[in-house]
């Protein structure tokens, strides 16, 4: 079973067409709903995503940890991470899983620096994108052309190794450390990202290493 | 007048001595929070009655005048401080986390 999982902020204005257009490539469609003021679980529901809510907002990786409980308990095969903005392009994703498929790799790490597709921004591909490599490799311990890209696909082994604790921005650099941490194998492959607003600036940047600073400090 | 800034000092310490006991034994502290903060405390309590010892303190560490190095010392203190409230509440976040997310597994089976 493939199954995609979409953490869902204030998304009503795009979740259903992302929903529909999710389940012509997937087997079942978890959109969870972190604290959500607007729709956006109603329309999930009603394109017939399977709506996990989050009562209050915990923030992006929060939402992925929680899809992923849900994924395991349903016993599901492979898992796609789809953003809820139509950032991502529903083509890449069949491609994508047969290259994973084919590889046997456990894990595949989307990335908009592999091809020429995605409209960057200049500040993004040439200033922070280096910067987040610097530090992802630090912390994650990979190297990766773009680790905080959200679309991957775990396999069932990378699905069971693979367990969240970064609730915010930060569970993109952690993926990548538990890959290693855990002896998964990976793969990248290169996605279309189109750009509806700026995304993560540089002071989201550091919060994300401010968190993984602490969460050096934290139980687990 | 230096004589009851002196005393409301060493009352205020003696009185949250007696708060840490109050907590260790109500199990609200653990004993190395217990044994830090009332080391701390009877410092206070040492450095009210006789302030050269932070004088000959801050001539061990090097630093010029003993003012300073209190100065130094409580600045520190703050940034651990501050950093273990940041761990704190960290850990808090993540057990809210956790309750969020049981309750929205709950509801969906």
């Amino acid at each position: 079973m493939f199954v995609a999982i979409v953490p869902a902020y204030n998304e009503g204005r795009t979740i259903e067409r992302v929903v529909k257009e999710l389940l012509s490539c997937v087997d079942s469609v978890i959109v969870v709903d972190d604290g959500s003021t607007d729709a956006t679980a109603q329309k999930a529901k009603q394109a017939g995503a399977v709506v996990l809510s989050h009562k209050i907002n915990r923030g992006q990786g929060a939402a992925l940890e929680t899809g992923h409980e849900y994924a395991r308990k349903i016993g599901a095969d492979y898992v796609l991470h789809f953003d809820a903005d139509l950032q991502f392009d529903i083509q890449d994703i069949v491609p994508a899983f047969h290259a994973l498929q084919e590889s046997k790799a456990d894990i595949l790490v989307g990335s908009r620096y592999l091809d020429n597709r995605s409209n960057i921004p200049f500040t993004k591909r040439y200033i922070l994108s280096p910067i987040s490599r610097v530090v992802d490799f630090l912390f994650g311990g990979l190297k990766l052309t773009d680790a905080h890209n959200g679309f991957r696909i775990l396999s069932k082994r990378a699905l069971r190794s693979i367990v969240i604790t970064h609730e915010g921005m930060a569970h993109a650099t952690e993926i990548p450390r538990l890959v290693k941490k855990n002896k998964l194998t990976y793969i990248e492959f290169p996605v279309k990202v189109t750009y509806h607003e700026y995304g993560q600036n540089l002071f989201g940047g550091i919060n994300v290493v401010k968190d993984l600073i602490l969460g050096f400090f934290l139980h687990k | 007048m230096l004589i009851v800034f002196k005393l409301l000092f060493i009352v205020f310490s003696l009185y949250n001595i007696f708060g840490i006991f109050q907590r260790k034994k109500g199990g609200s502290l653990g004993l190395l929070g217990a044994l830090f903060w009332s080391f701390f405390w009877c410092a206070v309590i040492v450095v009210v009655l006789w302030p050269t010892t932070v004088q000959m303190l801050a001539d061990t560490f090097g630093i010029g005048r003993g003012s300073d190095f209190v100065l130094y010392i409580s600045v520190a203190l703050l940034f651990f401080l501050l950093f273990r409230l940041h761990i704190k509440i960290e850990n808090m976040n993540k057990n809210i986390t956790k309750i969020v997310r049981r309750d929205s597994l709950q509801e969906k089976s």
